[in-house]
């Protein structure tokens, strides 16, 4: 494979969101995270402040993926440094469980666990808080039922699903409680790792703006996308390639000029 | 799937030739005493204390290895090691360690024990319960490895601590798995500790040796239906137990469940059909709480009943000393022939086994009525002990390799028969109902449209199956000539613990060689075509 033709590194704009006395939300510098033949993520600086709603664009393989499991703590850069509203990731392991509990993950596969109810599977987000009776308790009996029918009224589920094992849900209903156990996490920062890749284009934009909906001035979204025709809710986009940020700029601001240099002129599915 | 019957050929041509007169009127009459079992009270009692014991040390037994095992499974997870210090090399090294305690036998480790602790109730446990923790571990610990880990991962990045993610991320995928094989060590247990018996450790299977060796054949039938009841009880309960639990058969075979990792278990939650009312998953949970509520006091009654003293088990006679003289002796044994006869009865009695169940499904096929009767047939099969099918055999046939093959063989023949009827009653066969739409007949029906559905799932069963009877040949060695297993009895008959050690170790590495080809072909039967 050949090796990419060096590029000047681009430098991190501060973002609209972030003001001087605010602590990012997320911030990293200089991140770099080896790879076959080139780093996965090379020298990559960004900082996402509350309330911003950012999306994270590029080709398959620009490290999109890397970015955001770097940013969730379980991918660890060889260099670099990381900070979620200011503090470092914390060395103790009970102190580094607080700082993770703070960041919600939406998966592409979902990751629920299919045996368990669906109020079972709300409560798991909970466990980071929960001690070890209310976690056995959660396997044995129906916790916080009022808690769990507010969180998927938001997700616009009725809470006769409550009792139904994960299993025996619609792809569509998966995809909204998956949401609904981050509500219930309740984290200040949300990551979403393409969560829309693999629906159709009606559910996909539904989702999208559930997901927008739930960012309040104390919870910032980053969420990496496949599909640039997508940006309108966004506040921010970034742009990688071959690890590298392209551009970090408003999302309004982004024209075909930019995309074509993104995707090399190939945009991808815009559009069904 | 028929063709392992092929090995009928040569045995039946060798039958002839070890039979011995007189045998037959005495077959006679044990089969005539069948229906007339003796209802004497004194016998009946003693039968009954017999089985009360029988089904205590079983119980015991299982419990305690079950708990074992499960902390072992967990102790020798990758995923665990790696959940909750990043590390997995612990694990792997437990892994090899299990292999030892796995490879020997339960009876062996019940006569070591003998040897080592003298006559006590705790050792006929602790035989059981070493060995099974070993196998539990290894089955658990697979079966966890090969559950997905992204929930997990989910969990763990959400800030939870490791236990109560691996506890609520593992646990209920796993709970099936684990409850149905632990239903199948219980059934297990209870055959292990009758086998127990018969070599003095106690309970009812003593009571039956001695009957039979003294061909009060009345007697012992009223032992036998006891046992038979009280198996078929068991192995109903826990069929039902698992329909109210909604948990996979024992054995996936009919469907895509069988895992290839979990070799009995038939691991595979997903896929199976999720019939759950609403409110059924926290009930289930709440089901199997009591149940373990109510266990735990009365195995610990049982315990008191039975006087077993777990710390007898720490309190070891003087070893003889290993003499360097004698080791000429260990030497002088012939290993060539001891192991080549091991390995040739393996194989006979692994073919009568594998090859006969669907053999005789096939015969029975046109008649309904014959199915209860192969169902008895192999009830009866899985209830009596190897050894005593031998001594049984015995009266009719020479001692020899061949009459030890029967012995492991019918034994084992019970347990794929049933097995391999389960699953063909499960099994969808749109093809055979086909077939028979177009007029073949229920035989050739059954043989190509069902059987050849099952086939890789049952042979991948049977290859299991005969590394368990590698291991179990040593049980048949008191008829004779049947390789290792004669020897080592006799080395421990005679106190030759210099003999006996060298027989051990030989033993356990050809049971991991086996294990290891069994595993092999299994892999190779399930993988996908």
């Amino acid at each position: 494979m050949p090796v990419a033709p060096a590029r000047e590194p681009v430098l991190p704009n501060p973002g609209p969101g972030v003001s001087s006395q605010e602590l990012p939300w997320l911030e990293l510098s200089q991140i770099t995270v080896p790879g076959r033949g080139r780093p996965r993520l090379d020298r990559v600086s960004l900082a996402i402040g509350g309330g911003e709603r950012v999306a994270l664009l590029g080709p398959s393989g620009a490290g999109k993926s890397s970015l955001l499991a770097v940013a969730n703590g379980q991918l660890k850069p060889s260099s670099g440094s990381l900070r979620w509203l200011g503090a470092p990731p914390a060395r103790s392991g009970r102190a580094r469980r607080r700082q993770q509990a703070r960041i919600g993950t939406l998966w592409q596969d979902l990751r629920l666990i299919e045996e368990l109810s669906v109020q079972q599977n709300l409560n798991s987000a909970r466990l980071a808080t929960w001690g070890w009776p209310r976690a056995l308790l959660n396997l044995l009996w129906p916790l916080d039922t009022a808690a769990n029918r507010e969180a998927l009224a938001q997700v616009d589920l009725g809470a006769e699903l409550l009792g139904q094992p994960v299993s025996a849900l619609s792809g569509g209903q998966r995809q909204r409680v998956a949401i609904a156990r981050l509500l219930r996490q309740d984290p200040e920062l949300l990551l979403a790792d393409e969560p829309l890749a693999s629906l159709d284009p009606r559910l996909a934009s539904e989702l999208l703006q559930l997901l927008l909906d739930q960012v309040t001035p104390r919870r910032a979204l980053l969420l990496s996308l496949h599909r640039p025709d997508l940006l309108a809710g966004f506040d921010r986009a970034i742009g990688l390639r071959q690890g590298q940020v392209l551009f970090d700029q408003p999302a309004s601001s982004i024209g075909p000029a930019d995309l074509a240099a993104l995707y090399d002129g190939e945009l991808p599915g815009s559009g069904p | 799937m028929v063709a392992p019957a092929l090995v009928l050929i040569p045995v039946l041509v060798l039958l002839p030739g070890l039979v011995h007169g007189g045998g037959i009127d005495l077959l006679k009459e044990f089969l005539q005493a069948a229906i007339t079992p003796s209802l004497d009270p004194l016998v009946l009692g003693s039968a009954v204390s017999g089985l009360g014991v029988t089904v205590g040390i079983a119980l015991l037994g299982w419990a305690a290895s079950a708990l074992l095992g499960l902390a072992l499974a967990l102790a020798s997870s990758r995923q665990v090691w790696s959940s909750c210090c990043g590390q997995t090399w612990p694990a792997n090294f437990l892994r090899r360690l299990l292999a030892v305690p796995r490879s020997i036998h339960e009876l062996l480790w019940g006569l070591l024990l003998l040897q080592l602790i003298g006559l006590q109730p705790a050792v006929a446990i602790a035989a059981i319960a070493i060995p099974y923790a070993a196998l539990v571990a290894r089955v658990l610990s697979d079966q966890i490895d090969a559950l997905p880990s992204g929930a997990l991962a989910a969990l763990r990045c959400a800030g939870v601590a490791a236990p109560q993610a691996l506890v609520t991320a593992l646990g209920p995928p796993l709970l099936p798995g684990l409850l149905s094989y632990g239903g199948y060590r219980l059934e297990c247990a209870l055959r292990s500790a009758t086998l127990l018996g018969v070599f003095g450790l106690g309970g009812l299977g003593t009571e039956l040796k001695l009957c039979l060796q003294s061909l009060e054949f009345h007697e012992l039938w009223t032992g036998l239906w006891l046992l038979l009841a009280v198996m078929l009880l068991l192995e109903t309960g826990l069929a039902g137990l698992r329909r109210r639990w909604l948990m996979p058969r024992r054995l996936g075979l009919g469907g895509l469940t069988f895992t290839p990792l979990g070799p009995e278990s038939g691991a595979g939650t997903r896929g199976m059909g999720q019939t759950a009312r609403p409110d059924d998953l926290g009930r289930r949970g709440r089901e199997m709480v009591l149940a373990l509520v109510v266990l735990g006091p009365l195995l610990v009654w049982l315990a008191r009943a039975m006087g077993v003293q777990p710390l007898a088990l720490l309190h070891w006679q003087p070893l003889p000393n290993l003499g360097g003289s004698s080791w000429a002796s260990v030497l002088a044994l012939p290993w060539p022939q001891l192991v080549g006869s091991t390995l040739l009865l393996t194989l006979v009695a692994a073919g009568l086994a594998v090859g006969l169940a669907p053999l005789l499904l096939l015969v029975i096929a046109p008649w309904p009525w014959a199915r209860p009767l192969l169902q008895l047939t192999w009830a009866l099969a899985r209830l009596w002990p190897p050894p005593l099918s031998a001594l049984l055999l015995l009266l009719l046939l020479k001692p020899g390799l061949v009459t030890a093959a029967l012995a492991l063989g019918f034994h084992n023949l019970g347990i794929l028969g049933r097995l391999l009827l389960e699953a063909s009653d499960d099994y969808q066969a749109p093809a055979e109902i086909a077939l028979q739409g177009a007029g073949v007949g229920p035989r050739l029906a059954l043989f190509y449209g069902r059987f050849s559905g099952l086939a890789r799932s049952y042979l991948a069963y049977g290859a299991y199956r005969s590394d368990v009877m590698l291991r179990e040949s040593v049980v048949v060695g008191l008829v004779g000539a049947a390789g290792l297993g004669t020897q080592l009895l006799e080395s421990l008959s005679s106190f030759a613990w210099d003999q006996l050690l060298g027989l051990l170790v030989v033993y356990a590495l050809l049971t991991l060689v086996g294990e290891d080809l069994s595993d092999r072909a299994r892999l190779q039967l399930l993988a996908p075509a």
